[in-house]
This record gives C-alpha cells, sequence and structure tokens, in this order.
C-alpha cells in the first residue's frame, strides 16, 4: 500500500487546531472591537447641523436641561427643543448669526432641523426617561457631563448590561430629588450617604424591573 | 379641538437607504437571478434541480459580497431627530393624545376615543362618556382604523381615468347646482346611504328647498331598525323602539340578533349582560326565550331556543299574541295556522312573561315584517313593558325616496344628472332592478366613494369623487338613542377625500361649504350665544348632553295595526325543495363596505369560525338529504365531524342556490342549530371591484335578492354542482369530548348553582384528586398562594413573584356573548399582522385571542371512551363559548422548555416573551396545554400577502401608509419569533410608570401602586359585556380579586398544576322548568357525565351520576 501522506502530514491536526484558535481568537477580538456597544458608540459625536454648544447655554447661560427638553419629566421620549424654543431668545441674541440660520429657516417654514441622532436603544427596548429622572436618576448617568460639553458625545454604551447594573443596585446611583437635573452634582453614595440611599430605595419603594418585560414589550 | 400640523418629510438621508442592498442587486441583478432568491421554499422537490453548480457559486459569491458588505453596516446609520419648527400646544412626542370623535353607521354611530400619536390615529376604543356603551367599541369599529391606511383605498377624484385636481371638482359640484337651478332641480337625482348626521339632515333640506324637483332617494342593503311603518301603525306616530334590556327579567327575541346586527347592539349587549350576570348567590338572572331560522350570537346565549324558519316568525308571534291577549285569538288564527310548534313551547313562555309583567320584553328582527314588530309593540305594552324595558322614542321622519322610486324615474328617462354619494348599489342593489345598466343610462353620474368600487366602474363616464374616511372628516352623527355625537377628525385627509357633507352643501350651493362650519352651524343653533363653549364641550365630550331623541308617551292602537292584518297568509311548509333563504348581514363584512379590511377578512365569524369566506349554511338534516352527509375525519376522536376536513382545510361541496331563476353557487357549511330547511347566506363577500384583501373573497349572495324578498326568500333550491372548495376553519372539532373546559350548571333547580354555587368544583380532574396547591396552600390567602406558589417537591426552581403588583384576569363565560371584539381590539393594540387564507388554512393564524365554539347536544358518547361513538350531527345543540388567550402559568410549561430562555416570568406574574431572543424552536408552543402561542412562520410584516414565500434575499417591506396602523409601543414582530398575549405588557408598564410619575411630581414617591381600573388590556376595554376584569390580584378590594373570589371561577385544565393567572367564572344557564325541552343539566354537563362516570350512561341517569361526582370532590380535599 502506498504512503497516501507524507510524514510532514503527521503535525497536520496540531497545526490545523493552532491555526483554529488563532482565527477564531482574532474573529472574536474583532468582534468585540467593532461590533459591541462600548466601541460602537462611546465617543460618537456627529456633526450637528447648528454647532449648538450645551457647555455654553448651561454654564455661561444658565439654563436649566429642563428649559429646551421640556417634557423629559413628562413622557418617555426627552424631546429635542423645536425651533421656536431657540428663537425664544434668538430673536433677540445673536439674531443674525449665520450659524443660526438653519433655526430661523425651521422656525418660518416650520421645516425641521436634522438633528443627528446620538443616544439611543434599540427599537426594541422601551427606555421611558420620566421615570427615571422623577424617581432620582440623574441625566449624566446615562449622557455624562453633557453641561460641559462643546460638542455632545455618547458617553456611556447603553448596552443592557449597563441598565442591568443599575437596576440590580439602584442605590448606588441615586440622587436626591433636587440634584437630578445638576449635573455637577453627586449621587448619594458618592456623597459618602448609602445609608441615605438605602433609605431612599426603601420609602420610594425602587424596584427598578430585571425582568424582561420591564423594557421589551 | 384638533390642531392642524403638518407631517415633516423625511430627509434625503431617509430616502435612499443602505448602499450595499444596490451593489447586491447590481452583482445579480438579472430577472431569473432574483426569482431564483426568491422562492425560498421551493413548492415542487424538482426545483433543485434547476441549481447547476455555477449557479450555486454565484450565489455564494452574492451571499459573500453581502456579507462584505455588511460588516459596513455595523456602524450605525445616522439617524435624524426631527423637532417641530413651531411647537404645537398639547403635543408631547412619546405620549399618546386621546380625541373623540363617532364611527357613524347607517342610522347610529358608536362613539369612540382615538389614539393619535403624533397625528396618527392608530387605536379605538369606545367612548366611556357616552356611558350607555360604557367605553366599548365593537368589532368594526376596531377594525375601521385600518381602513384608513388602507392602500387599496382611492387616492384621487377621477373622471374617465383623468385626475381631477379639487379646484375642478368644486367647480364640477358648483356647475351640478347652477346647471340645474333653473329648472329647480328637475333631472337631478340623488342616492345616498342612510345618515343620522343633523348636518346631512339640514343640507339635505337646504337641498330641497332649492331644488323642489331633484330626487332625494337613500338606500341601505341591510337592516338594522324595525320597520318604521310598524310603529306608524301602531302608535300613530313617528317613533322607535329603545330597548333597555338591564330591566328586563324575561326576554323573547324573534329573529332578532340584538346582541349584535341590531341598531344600538352595544347598549343591547351590555343591558343583557347587566341582567345576565350572577356575582353571587341570590343575585337575580334573566332569562332568554330565542326564536330563530339561523344560529345568531343571540341564540347562542339563550336558555330556551326554538329553531323555526324566518317565514314563521309571523305565526309564532301571532300564537304567542293569541296565548297572551285571547281577545286578539280569532284575528290572528289564520296567522297562526301551518305552524309546527309545539304549543306548549308557547303556552309556558307566555306563562313566564304574564308572571313578570313590568320586567319582559319581546323583541323582533329588523329583518321581520312590519306585522311582527306590531305584535311586539302591542305585547310589550300589555306586559307593561313599555316606559319600562322599552320606551319608545321620537325619531325624524326620513322624507327619502327608496331605490326603486329612483330606478323608477332612471328608466322614465327623467334623471339627468345623478349624484350617488356613498353605499355601493352596483354591488348590493336588489337584483331585479339591474342597477348597472340604470346607472349606464343616466347621461352624468358623481359617485363619492370610499373605494373605487363596482359602482365607479360600471362604465367609464363615471366621475368619482374620493371620500375621507371619518377619522379624516369633520362631521355629526347620532347614537341609536340619539345623543349628537362629534366626527372630529384626526389627521388631515391623506388624500384630498370629501365628506358627504361638503359634496351636498357645493351642489347646494351653500356659501360656506367647509366641513367643520357646517358642523359648527348646527350646533350653534342649537346653542344659540353659547356657540363657541358649547362646541367646545360637545368636541371634549365627544357628545353633546340632553340631545336624545325625546322620549313619547305612546298609546297603542289597535284599530291601526288591524289594518296592516288584512290578507292572511299561511305559513309555507318547506322541504328539500322549497328552501327559505334568509339573507344576513356578515358579522365581519356588514353589507360588504369592509371587504377590504384584513383585520375582519381573518377574524373567524363567531359562528361558523370560517375566515376569508361566506357559506350557505344549511342545517344537518338538510346536509343528509343533500347528500353531503360527512364521513368523518381519521383526527375524529369520539365524534362525528360537522364537515369534512382535509388535513385542517374544510372540504366544502360547492353548491348552486337557484331562488325564483336567479342562481348563485357558493360552498355549503353544514351549521347545526338550523332551522331544517332554511339556508343562512351571509352578504358582503364576492366583491368585485375591491383591493387586493377583498379579492376572491367569498361569493356574492346579492344576485338572488329582488326589491320584494330583500331579507327573506322562499322557493329556493340546492343543486351539486359536484367542485369541491377548500375553506379556512379555524375550528375543526366542535365537541368539548365530555371535558370541563367550560363548566356550567344551571340556575335554578337540582344540582343547579342555587345549590351548590361552587359547582365548579365539583367538575373535572380536581374535583377527583387531591388539592394540587396541598394542604399548605388550600389554608393560604388568594394573594399569599399567587405570590409563595404551594408546591412539592420539583426540580424547577419557581420565580420569585415579589413585585408590587401581582396582574391576574377573570373571564366571565356567563356574560361573554362571543362577538370577536376583543380579537380584533387585541390585533390592532398589539400590531397582530394578518396571514390569509393560506395560511390560516394551515393553522398559522396570528390572533392572540381565539374564541372556541363548542356545542353540546347529550346525546354525544364517545368511541374512545366505551361509548358507540355518535353517528349524527347535533340538529339542535347548545353553544358554549370561551375566549383564550395566554392564562398567564405560574408554573408555565412553555418556560421549562425554552432552550434560550426567551419566555420567562417576570416579577409581576407575566408570562413575558422576550422576541430578540427567540431562535424559533417552538418548542414552547408545542408544550403549551392552552394552545395560545403563535409562530411568525413568515415575516408577515414585511411582505403583502402574495410574496410571502419569498426569501430573506428578496426585496423587503410594506408602504409607508400600512405602516402608520401600528401601535409605536409595540415591537413589530419579525419571521422565526414565538409571540402571544402579554396582558398587553406595554399598557401595564406605562400605566405603572404615569402613576408613579405622578405620584413622584405629587410629593408622594412611595405610592407606586396602580389604582384599580386604570390599566386595562385593550380586550378588557372593549368588552361590550365586561365580561373581563384584570387587575392586581395581590389588591383584596380590585375588580379582579372580586371576580375571582366568585365561588363558580375556575381554571380551564387546572389540573395540570398550571396555575394560570386567568381563570374563568363558570357558565349558567337559566331555563324554565315547565318549558318542554326543559333538561335538569345543561347538556355539556350531561356528556360530562356521559364520559366521567361509568355508570351513568343512558337516559335518565345525569341527576343521579352528579352524586358521586360531588362525593369524589370531598374525598379529595380531605
Amino acid at each position: 500500500m502506498s504512503k497516501l501522506f507524507p510524514k510532514s502530514a503527521n503535525g497536520l491536526p496540531l497545526q490545523i487546531v493552532i491555526y483554529l484558535v488563532v482565527l477564531a481568537g482574532i474573529a472574536t477580538a474583532g468582534v468585540t472591537y467593532y461590533m459591541t456597544p462600548k466601541y460602537t458608540r462611546v465617543g460618537y459625536a456627529p456633526v450637528q447641523p447648528v454647532p449648538f454648544s450645551h457647555a455654553k447655554h448651561v454654564q455661561e447661560v444658565g439654563l436649566d436641561c429642563r428649559y429646551c427638553h421640556s417634557n423629559v419629566d413628562k413622557s418617555g421620549h426627552s424631546n429635542v427643543p423645536t425651533a421656536q424654543t431657540c428663537m425664544n431668545c434668538h430673536s433677540v441674541v445673536k439674531s443674525t448669526s449665520p450659524l443660526l440660520a438653519p433655526i430661523r429657516e425651521s422656525y418660518e417654514k416650520g421645516t425641521p432641523v436634522p438633528w443627528v441622532w446620538i443616544h439611543t436603544t434599540p427599537d426594541y427596548a422601551y427606555f421611558n426617561h420620566s421615570i427615571h429622572v422623577n424617581r432620582g436618576v440623574s441625566c449624566v448617568e446615562c449622557h455624562g457631563k453633557v453641561n460641559e460639553m462643546d460638542t455632545v458625545a455618547h458617553m456611556q454604551p447603553l448596552s443592557m448590561a449597563f441598565c442591568i447594573d443599575c437596576h440590580r443596585n439602584p442605590e448606588a446611583r441615586l440622587r436626591e430629588p433636587k440634584d437630578v437635573f445638576n449635573l455637577d452634582s453627586k449621587t448619594l453614595a458618592d456623597q459618602g450617604r448609602q445609608k441615605d440611599a438605602i433609605d431612599l430605595v426603601h420609602n420610594w419603594k425602587v424596584k427598578p424591573p430585571q425582568s424582561c418585560s420591564g423594557c421589551h414589550r | 379641538m384638533k390642531r392642524k400640523f403638518e407631517h415633516p418629510a423625511p430627509s434625503a438621508g431617509e430616502l435612499t437607504g443602505p448602499k450595499y442592498w444596490r451593489s447586491l442587486d447590481d452583482l445579480a441583478g438579472t430577472p431569473g437571478f432574483k426569482a431564483q432568491l426568491g422562492r425560498e421554499f421551493p413548492e415542487g422537490a424538482a426545483e433543485l434541480d434547476g441549481v447547476d453548480r455555477r449557479h450555486f457559486m454565484k450565489i455564494m459569491a452574492a451571499s459573500f459580497a453581502f456579507g462584505a458588505a455588511g460588516l459596513a453596516g455595523c456602524r450605525r446609520p445616522e439617524r435624524n431627530i426631527l423637532p417641530f419648527g413651531k411647537s404645537v400646544e398639547g403635543v408631547i412626542p412619546g405620549l399618546p393624545q386621546y380625541y373623540a370623535t363617532a364611527m357613524p353607521v347607517r342610522k347610529w354611530a358608536i362613539p369612540l376615543l382615538a389614539e393619535t400619536h403624533q397625528g396618527r390615529p392608530t387605536k379605538l376604543e369606545g367612548n366611556p362618556t357616552y356611558t350607555p356603551h360604557g367605553g366599548a367599541a365593537s368589532m368594526l369599529a376596531q377594525a375601521s382604523v385600518l381602513d384608513l391606511y388602507d392602500p387599496d383605498r382611492s387616492t384621487a377624484h377621477t373622471k374617465g381615468g383623468a385626475v381631477l385636481k379639487a379646484d375642478a371638482v368644486n367647480a364640477l359640484l358648483a356647475s351640478i347646482g347652477g346647471n340645474h337651478a333653473a329648472t329647480q332641480g328637475a333631472g337631478l337625482a340623488f342616492l345616498a346611504d342612510e345618515s343620522s348626521s343633523p348636518t346631512r339632515a339640514r343640507l339635505v333640506a337646504g337641498l330641497k328647498t332649492k331644488f323642489p324637483r331633484a330626487t332625494w332617494a337613500e338606500f341601505e342593503p341591510v337592516a338594522d331598525e324595525p320597520p318604521a311603518s310598524a310603529a306608524q301603525a301602531s302608535f300613530g306616530v313617528n317613533v322607535k323602539p329603545v330597548y333597555h334590556f338591564a330591566k328586563a327579567k324575561r326576554i323573547v327575541s324573534l329573529d332578532c340578533d340584538f346582541l349584535h346586527s341590531e341598531a344600538g347592539s352595544l347598549y343591547y349587549a351590555r343591558g343583557f349582560a347587566q341582567g345576565r350576570r350572577v356575582a353571587k348567590k341570590g343575585d337575580p338572572m334573566n332569562r332568554l326565550y330565542v326564536a330563530e331560522s339561523g344560529l345568531t350570537l343571540t341564540g347562542s346565549m339563550a336558555d330556551h331556543r326554538l329553531r323555526i324558519a324566518s317565514s314563521h316568525m309571523l305565526a309564532l308571534a301571532s300564537k304567542l299574541a293569541a296565548v297572551l291577549v285571547p281577545a286578539t285569538r280569532d284575528m290572528l288564527a289564520p296567522y297562526a295556522s301551518g305552524l309546527d310548534v309545539n304549543q306548549k313551547w308557547v303556552d309556558e313562555c307566555a306563562a313566564d312573561l304574564l308572571a313578570h309583567r313590568g320586567e319582559s320584553l319581546i323583541v323582533a328582527g329588523a329583518h321581520l315584517p312590519a306585522e311582527v314588530h306590531a305584535i311586539a309593540y302591542g305585547l310589550n305594552e300589555i306586559l307593561g313593558g313599555v316606559g319600562k324595558t322599552v320606551d319608545f322614542v321620537r325619531v325624524p321622519a326620513s322624507g327619502a325616496s327608496s331605490i326603486s322610486d329612483l330606478a323608477a324615474a332612471i328608466k322614465a328617462g327623467s334623471v339627468k344628472t345623478l349624484v350617488i354619494l356613498g353605499g355601493n348599489p352596483a354591488y348590493n342593489a336588489p337584483a331585479d332592478l339591474d342597477w348597472p345598466s340604470l346607472q349606464k343610462s343616466v347621461g352624468e353620474v358623481i359617485r363619492l366613494g370610499y373605494y373605487a368600487d363596482e359602482t365607479s366602474a360600471v362604465s367609464p363616464n363615471v366621475t368619482h369623487l374620493a371620500a375621507a374616511h371619518y377619522l379624516e372628516s369633520w362631521g355629526d352623527a347620532r347614537t341609536a338613542d340619539g345623543t349628537i355625537v362629534p366626527v372630529q377628525p384626526m389627521i388631515m385627509p391623506l388624500f384630498g377625500g370629501l365628506t358627504q357633507n361638503e359634496v351636498i352643501a357645493r351642489i347646494a350651493g351653500e356659501t360656506n361649504a367647509d366641513p367643520y362650519a357646517l358642523v359648527y352651524a348646527g350646533i350653534s343653533g342649537r346653542a344659540g350665544a353659547d356657540a363657541e363653549k358649547t362646541m367646545r364641550r360637545f368636541l371634549h365630550d365627544g357628545l353633546l348632553a340632553g340631545s336624545a331623541y325625546e322620549k313619547v308617551a305612546v298609546k297603542f292602537s289597535r284599530e291601526g295595526v288591524e289594518k296592516l292584518f288584512r290578507d292572511p297568509v299561511k305559513s309555507p311548509a318547506f322541504s328539500k325543495d322549497n328552501l327559505e333563504v334568509r339573507f344576513v348581514k356578515d358579522y365581519k363584512m356588514d353589507d360588504g363596505r369592509c371587504a377590504n379590511n384584513g383585520w375582519l377578512q381573518e377574524c373567524p365569524d363567531p359562528i361558523t369560525k370560517l375566515s376569508w369566506d361566506n357559506v350557505i349554511q344549511v342545517s344537518p338534516k338538510l346536509g343528509k338529504e343533500l347528500g353531503i352527509d360527512p364521513k368523518g375525519s381519521l383526527l375524529q376522536v369520539a365524534r362525528k365531524e360537522e364537515n369534512e376536513f382535509i388535513a385542517g382545510k374544510e372540504n366544502s361541496h360547492v353548491f348552486e342556490l337557484t331562488v325564483g331563476g336567479r342562481k348563485i353557487r357558493g360552498p355549503v357549511h353544514i351549521q347545526p342549530g338550523l332551522s331544517n330547511y332554511t339556508v343562512i347566506v351571509a352578504l358582503g363577500y364576492g366583491r368585485t371591484v375591491t383591493g387586493h384583501v377583498g379579492k376572491d373573497a367569498g361569493f356574492s349572495a346579492y344576485p338572488l335578492r329582488t326589491s320584494s324578498a330583500m331579507h327573506i326568500a322562499t322557493g329556493a333550491k340546492l343543486t351539486d354542482t359536484g367542485a369541491r372548495m377548500l375553506l379556512a376553519n379555524t375550528q375543526e372539532h366542535w365537541s368539548m369530548e365530555g371535558r370541563d373546559i367550560v363548566r356550567e350548571a344551571n340556575f335554578e333547580g337540582a344540582n343547579s348553582y342555587q345549590e351548590n354555587p361552587a359547582y365548579v368544583k365539583t367538575i373535572g380532574m380536581e374535583a377527583h384528586s387531591p388539592s394540587i396547591v396541598g394542604e399548605a396552600g388550600e389554608k393560604m390567602t388568594p394573594q399569599q398562594r399567587a405570590t409563595l406558589i404551594p408546591r412539592g417537591n420539583s426540580l424547577y426552581v419557581t420565580p420569585q413573584f415579589d413585585g408590587h403588583h401581582q396582574w391576574g384576569m377573570s373571564i366571565d363565560l356567563n356574560t361573554c356573548i362571543g362577538c370577536n371584539a376583543c380579537v380584533v381590539a387585541c390585533q390592532a393594540e398589539n400590531n397582530i399582522p394578518i396571514v390569509g387564507k393560506e395560511q390560516v388554512m394551515r393553522g398559522r393564524e396570528m390572533h392572540w385571542i381565539r374564541l372556541d365554539r363548542y356545542y353540546s347536544s347529550g346525546t354525544a358518547d364517545g368511541a374512545a371512551f366505551g361509548g358507540e361513538g355518535n353517528r349524527e350531527l347535533p340538529e339542535d345543540p347548545q353553544i358554549s363559548l370561551q375566549p383564550m388567550t395566554c392564562v398567564h402559568c405560574e408554573l408555565a410549561p412553555c418556560e421549562t422548555v425554552c432552550p434560550v430562555n426567551a419566555t420567562v416570568h417576570d416579577d409581576e406574574g407575566l408570562n413575558v416573551m422576550a422576541y430578540n431572543r427567540c431562535i424559533g424552536t417552538r418548542y414552547c408552543a408545542n408544550n403549551c396545554p392552552y394552545k395560545v402561542r403563535r409562530f411568525n412562520f413568515f415575516d408577515w410584516n414585511q411582505r403583502s400577502l402574495d410574496q410571502l414565500y419569498m426569501s430573506q434575499l428578496a426585496p423587503f417591506g410594506t408602504p409607508e401608509l400600512v405602516k402608520m396602523v401600528k401601535n409605536p409601543e409595540v415591537t413589530v414582530r419579525m419571521r422565526g419569533v414565538m409571540e402571544k398575549c402579554t396582558y398587553c405588557v406595554q399598557r401595564i408598564q406605562n400605566g405603572k410608570i404615569q402613576h408613579k410619575v405622578k405620584m413622584a411630581q405629587a410629593g408622594r414617591p412611595g405610592d407606586v401602586m396602580v389604582p384599580d381600573g386604570s390599566i386595562k388590556p385593550a380586550c378588557a376595554q372593549t368588552c361590550p359585556v365586561d365580561a373581563i376584569a384584570f387587575g392586581n390580584i395581590l389588591d383584596p378590594n380590585s375588580a379582579v380579586s372580586k371576580a375571582k373570589a366568585r365561588e363558580q371561577d375556575y381554571a380551564v385544565l387546572g389540573y395540570l398544576n398550571t396555575r394560570p393567572r386567568t381563570t374563568y367564572s363558570g357558565k349558567l344557564r337559566n331555563p324554565n322548568p315547565k318549558m318542554p325541552d326543559y333538561g335538569t343539566l345543561p347538556l355539556s354537563r350531561v356528556e360530562y357525565n356521559r364520559k366521567n362516570v361509568p355508570t351513568g350512561h343512558g337516559a335518565g341517569h345525569e341527576h343521579t351520576s352528579e352524586a358521586p361526582v360531588a362525593g369524589g370532590k370531598k374525598g379529595g380535599h380531605e
């Protein structure tokens, strides 16, 4: 019987296994890097039609989040302001700035300003702003320090793991209600008031859903 | 008041879409390749041969390119947030808004609340401000929102194929008025559908003043109100009856399907349920006697049901009158002759009515002749019902001509211009008029229609005007009791449709033809100085308080009625060669207006359980005589099936039905409960010019109808064509097989509810076994039992039920009338797709709720259980209805078999489905004992019904218009995932959130318990009879806890230890012991006893066999 395989083929199975392991490793690393929310989302800071600076409006002008995002404590969806809201001030301030031309146009014609969507959850996940901000979860938890941003960037992965971390352990993330819209405030836990945080959870009967039905419908 | 705002146009980025689709098309753009890809499941195995190696490589290359392009798709697509330019008052993005409106139906209307999302109506609910309906809406009202987004609706005004602009239409309408002004309207004729709109009535009056010689005719193919002539003859005034079923303890229905088919049926059903509901021992219960030819929903609720032909109703009414009022015996004797009915039935029924003077009610079907109604009115007065169980209200006299008058005028050549407003006469006018050729003979025809249908397609010279949907119109209407309700637009007309009021106003040359102004003028005419305020209140409340028709104290005039009884007709004798045909309004299609509504087409008929088709219903006896007695199928366990089935598809015989030389062909369906020689044919199908959905659905029965026999025809004959036809029947098996699925008892008598209110506990497996919750569980309160789940040893870890609320439901089988409103409400709320006839025949329908309909005859004796197996179909069965949906088992069998934990419990006791986890193994559906899980075999939401079999590579997508009806709060499911009832989890979560937000803002953040009644699933919300209670079972005072505390509350298949959160309240029947057809037990119980008590075989043992069962229960529990 003639030799079907040369002697060098003896090492082939091992080589195949090694190649497969390496290949699988590369694939895993690639998927982890390129496809998980931590990498695909965090840092996303698209160019907006109007170079709106949150830092200027919050820190210099002193606007509250709810001046523009006026329905965040009423609706599941936190609204982006209408051009009319901008024009409340900008009909007087910088009323001829070329940078604000899209706003003026929108106000006059009714056509929307195409703001680029940054923070989002998948269509099958139903996040609700009002319940979070009304019950001690600050904007900063998910959006980062928007008050210091000139260009809004995605700061947290907003993945299911990110949500569940907090839902499993709300004590660590709650603020006093007065601090919710103060993005420079600290959580009760960070202020060293763990007991107050636990009391808050108890008295407010805070029980963030950890079941599918909490977010998926 | 509704605001008008423009929808933002999509940006350029939205319109172009992802690029990689295009490169794939470039690579494999040949039509042949596309066709190859397009068919994923080859219809024949031979098709595999068509794929050679080269082709295979090409496909692989395409897939590879697709994959490579796909990597780029991992980056997020850029999407935009598009806020309004100017803020819109009251609009909060993300929160729905509710506006009051109403759905006009012939001469009545259903007041509604429309839920809109960013100006887009998605769901309709009854307006709770209108208390007679209590927030309920009918199946048709629930489905009507789909019509708004029907891609087949007419989208333009056309003339001879050319599109007419709005200006041209206005000029045309003005010119009609102008041209006929000189002749005072001679040569001008109108044909409209019936309407209750006060504004239309005012405009028509104006029209008649301006054009006194014009003809105004109205036509409706079906009747849902008693003939005006009956009231005129009886009382001498123009009144109509409004029945108060809630006050009636004894009800006799003469062929009257008051629970569904009559005007005001929502109020009637609600009242009937009020008198029917038994919450505790000592509560009264009404008794319903029904005489009918077909089997209707009302008949299915009857305590005593008499099958007689509709033509014999006058004889029966005369017999009843002769017993109740002996003085009329001589006058009515000729009418009562020839009726083959047990006299004892009539005598005892009459005695029962007399024993309940002032609390009894006799109603007659709208299709019956005036004589029957006159008798019913007279008997109601004699029984003291007038003013108590029935009121007579003054209705505006209709000055309209009939369609026959109009036809005569057209034939005489005196009509030059014909304006057809709504309706569809070319399809549904009486056949003897030959409407299409009449219409052709008129010089100018203008047609306002929602669809470019048969009437618009009669000849090319018809000017078709697109009508607006009621959800895009300003208008008004009156409910059955006369309360004026607004028809308020939710959205600007999508295709520039017109309303009837506008068209009439323009022809009449009114100065302001704006539809809103027309309504406002009517309100200001009533309100006077306060018009603006009254109008706002009118729109806010959705009704004008105190505007109901005036009640009239009537006096029955015997002389007037005697005029009706001049020439006695003997009741005809029917046989196989002389059949009676009863044309009925279809439960779903109505008169044909709903033919292109997919939700309604697919919803199974409540009685026949057929979807997508109508049938010629025949009685089992007639079926046998016609030689189509079904042989039974291999699937049957113990029974003969009522029809033949091939692999789940009803294989019907196609027959030809002949009446007076006119013929139609249709499939025959054997329907128990019919009068022996009456065939029932539902109208509304067989549309020839309609949209994609209604095309090829059923056959039209209109060609059989003539002006003289609109509702009942005699002398019909059925002949076999030899052809067969497959039908989509969703319930093949009609028997409970002597099981305890629906548990029933008599209200009074031996073994009755009065003797043992907890009768449900004596039936079923649980009655014989130790308690499934064990001794410990028996001692617990219901609240403890729900959260702690007492149970024995098991490897399976019980879910933790530690949520603030624990949701549960209780369905009262005693009041459920099987109307299917819940099925369609659920479909609208939860984005449930339709699947088409072909897929329904494969058992792939997606309804989350199904209404099971069972027949019991008491004689059934299963072969599998030692009996002989019954050889006859029940001719006169008792009907048991049961809505069945996911019962949210606390120990759910579906959860233990899911390999990916896609179906699990949440902490509030919901059995939830995570669609994005589901991989579609369907193990859960297999393991579900209630068979309530539904699988997405195809991309129902992405493909039209004729493209389902295309592969993932074929183009996807539905028209934007169709997407607009979707509820944004519910995920639209994709192919390959399982779905089922969620208890409307979106409503639960939003309800909880809204309550918590409200409380937090009110400074009471610790108050997280949602008040009872604020969260209602779509089914419970719309249920006309309030049969469904839903809420928190941890709260012992909640409606659902109280419902579950009723002694007749039981779990279906409870012995499986599934611990369902949805339980059912047993059904009660209230037969009269003196009646000849009295049974001491409901027939389903008789069957149960025959099967389960070995000694109980044979007649007369039913009573005694009950004792061992009760004894078994005792033994089990102690």
